[in-house]
């Protein structure tokens, strides 16, 4: 996928003023942030504390241990059966899915949701080869039709209302005019079941790979995954290298605080465990399975200060939480991966100059590291990749020099007390609206009202006064 | 800070020296590994707490579960009841896709199918019922635990709009974390036997349209679950 993510303010400026944007995101987020809290903490909050900390340190201990994880993943997914390919970058990931497909003469593929997907662009070079590609994740399947891309990791077309949907569907897939949400669900089930039936090779993502017992895990609820891995004859799954986790227990942690975190859901409706290819006397599932494990800048974010950003399992609740998200929607972030943790990952994974205005779409509030279900310090990760665009020359010459002369005044006694009383005493002369680049500050608040008396001054005159009456 | 991995590519020839593979785990080993102060936990608490793991308790627990994720539950006092059950969900459908006999936990069942001129096969996109057994039933999530194997097609439990899942009161389990301590047990080599491994958790739904849920998107829209005593 092409990056936009330099164009962040203008976009984010169309978002807010796009009354339906508002409201479906709105709508959204409140609802996921919500369903989050009530399930995370259905046990008290100590409890959901332990396990989000619990979490978080199976998915660092994991990350500690990774090389060595992925060669004993490597090893026992080729013992179950399963062809282990390895992608350096978005372009080799493809070629793989590519080369499979030729050797395996397919013609038509469904898909699963899957984000690593949308990071190599793979539709795009499948349709290119003439291979037929759908996507079958409801909101995915609309994002489709309407050329777009995924606006949130878990839900896609959290950005759209449902007059939108509606209008999309009848255009572009000739479904009968209809209000009802679950006609329109029917027209999709019906209209994808039958690709599914006849497509050649089924493309998920991943979202754990057990080390101990080479098993791809995977989580759905419309049932498209379980269709997608087990009707068509070939299975390709892409997965990004830091999803290998140790053991059977961290899996069974980790694939319930996915649901809690993500929907508010206990356990999603399918819960997949995917061990190999079909094994002889079985009669459905597929007869190959090839798992890619893709790199594309994940090593080196491995062996960086942000290795942390890692440990993510892409639930999207810190998407929900983020005051900046729920008014810009994803689309506005530019590339794959929106809200706090894209504004991380972005510029790691793209070139910090490629995405300079993400670290800065945050009031460093905290919320995203609260609800991040393996309490992630994104806040912190912002201030840093901030800092390093700084060291990078990437920033406003206007906020270089006004935080150098702020840095002067505030480190000299005589600059800081002249400053102070100019203001107390200027302030009664300027109007209320400040004009030029600072009149974006009072647009929407008022200008702080100076003490006609700093603390300085004051701390002078009570001293001085009991210093009188002992 | 992006530092182009394709540089250890050699001129022509030398690029069978070093696969993907290689370049990925050596750029991962070239620095200090992170994270070096953290251990793996020592115990693992489990998602949802359970104070009563008596029979009976789970058995309640599970029922109650299930039922907030859709499902329809229904106990059995004896065969005869459960077949009753089956059947009457079956209603006028003459083919259903069913495990094989020996995977369902009734029997009799077989037998009675057969009298009633109901016709079962593997998978089929066209049936409306799929029957099948279960491997575990886990009481805090309410959730299903389906082994794929010989007999035990997938498509039963996929395909059709109503599934139907027979299971009797001692597959009850307290959790997913017993569960996976219970195949450990055994060895985990027996379960990687299994090609295919899903936890059902109710009925096939969606919310992507304006956060309003519709159940049976692509999965099945109905499921039943009947507990033989």
């Amino acid at each position: 996928m092409k990056i936009n993510s330099k164009n962040f303010i203008p976009a984010a400026q169309v978002a807010i003023h796009d009354p339906d944007l508002q409201k479906a995101v709105s709508t959204g987020t409140h609802s996921g942030f919500t369903k989050r809290q009530a399930a995370m903490f259905a046990d008290g909050h100590e409890h959901g504390e332990a396990m989000r900390q619990q979490a978080a340190t199976i998915k660092r201990y994991s990350l500690s241990i990774l090389p060595e994880l992925l060669e004993q993943a490597e090893e026992n997914m080729q013992a179950n059966g399963i062809k282990v390919l390895w992608a350096v970058d978005a372009e080799e990931a493809n070629q793989h899915v590519l080369e499979i497909a030729r050797e395996h003469h397919v013609q038509s593929v469904v898909k699963s949701k899957s984000m690593v997907t949308e990071e190599t662009g793979l539709n795009h070079t499948l349709e290119a080869a003439e291979i037929k590609v759908l996507e079958t994740d409801l909101g995915e399947y609309i994002v489709q039709l309407g050329e777009e891309t995924p606006s949130h990791i878990v839900v896609p077309v959290v950005h759209k209302t449902k007059a939108s949907i509606k209008k999309l569907l009848i255009e572009k897939a000739g479904m009968p005019p209809t209000d009802d949400t679950e006609e329109m669900a029917k027209f999709a089930r019906e209209t994808l079941r039958s690709r599914f039936l006849d497509a050649d090779m089924g493309i998920s993502g991943g979202n754990f790979i057990i080390a101990e017992t080479g098993s791809l895990c995977l989580v759905s609820n419309e049932g498209n995954a379980r269709l997608v891995t087990s009707i068509p004859r070939i299975h390709v799954a892409l997965v990004g290298i830091e999803k290998v986790i140790r053991s059977v227990e961290d899996y069974a942690t980790l694939t319930q605080v996915l649901p809690r975190s993500a929907t508010g859901q206990i356990m999603t409706v399918y819960t997949h465990i995917i061990n190999g290819p079909r094994l002889a006397g079985e009669t459905d599932g597929p007869e190959h399975v090839y798992v890619i494990l893709v790199d594309n800048g994940r090593s080196e974010i491995y062996t960086s200060d942000y290795c942390e950003a890692l440990a993510c399992i892409r639930c999207g609740a810190c998407l929900n939480a983020c005051p900046v998200y729920q008014i810009t929607g994803g689309h506005a972030y530019g590339w794959v991966y929106p809200g706090p943790i894209g504004a991380v990952v972005t510029p790691l994974l793209k070139g910090l100059e490629n995405a300079s205005p993400l670290p800065y779409a945050s009031s460093l509030c905290g919320i995203c590291k609260e609800v991040c279900p393996v309490d992630i310090d994104i806040p912190r990760m912002l201030l840093d990749v901030r800092r390093d665009l700084v060291k990078m020359g990437e920033s406003d010459l206007i906020w270089d020099i006004s935080i150098k002369l702020w840095a002067q005044g505030m480190r000299s006694e005589r600059i800081f007390t002249m400053l102070g009383q100019t203001a107390s005493l200027g302030q009664n002369l300027i109007s209320k609206k400040l004009a030029g680049p600072l009149s974006g500050w009072t647009d929407y608040r008022s200008p702080p009202i100076f003490a006609q008396k700093s603390f300085h001054q004051l701390w002078k005159e009570r001293r001085g006064k009991s210093n009188e009456q002992p | 800070l992006r530092k182009n991995l394709s540089t250890n590519y050699g001129k022509n020839g030398e690029e069978k020296a070093m696969s993907s593979r290689d370049k990925i785990l050596i750029q991962l080993r070239e620095g200090k590994l992170p994270f070096s102060g953290i251990s793996k936990p020592d115990s693992y608490r489990a998602m949802v707490p359970i104070d009563d793991k008596t029979q009976p308790a789970l058995q309640s627990q599970f029922i109650e579960q299930a039922q907030m994720a859709s499902c329809v539950v229904y106990q059995a006092m004896t065969p005869e009841e459960a077949i009753e059950t089956v059947l009457t969900l079956i209603g006028e459908e003459k083919t259903i896709s069913s495990w094989d006999p020996e995977h369902i936990p009734i029997p009799e069942l077989a037998e009675v199918l057969d009298n009633a001129g109901i016709t079962c096969i593997g998978q089929d996109a066209n049936v409306r019922i799929g029957l099948t057994g279960i491997d575990a039933a886990l009481a805090a999530t309410g959730s299903i635990v389906m082994l794929s194997g010989e007999g035990r097609f997938r498509a039963s439990s996929l395909l059709p709009s109503v599934h139907i899942a027979v299971m009797t009161a001692e597959q009850i389990m307290p959790d997913l974390e017993s569960w996976w301590a219970k195949q450990k047990n055994a060895g985990l080599e027996r379960l990687r036997q299994h090609s295919n491994i899903v936890v059902i958790t109710g009925p096939s739904r969606t919310a992507d349209i304006a956060m309003e849920l519709v159940m049976g998107m692509h999965g099945p829209r109905e499921l039943h679950v009947v507990i033989l005593e």
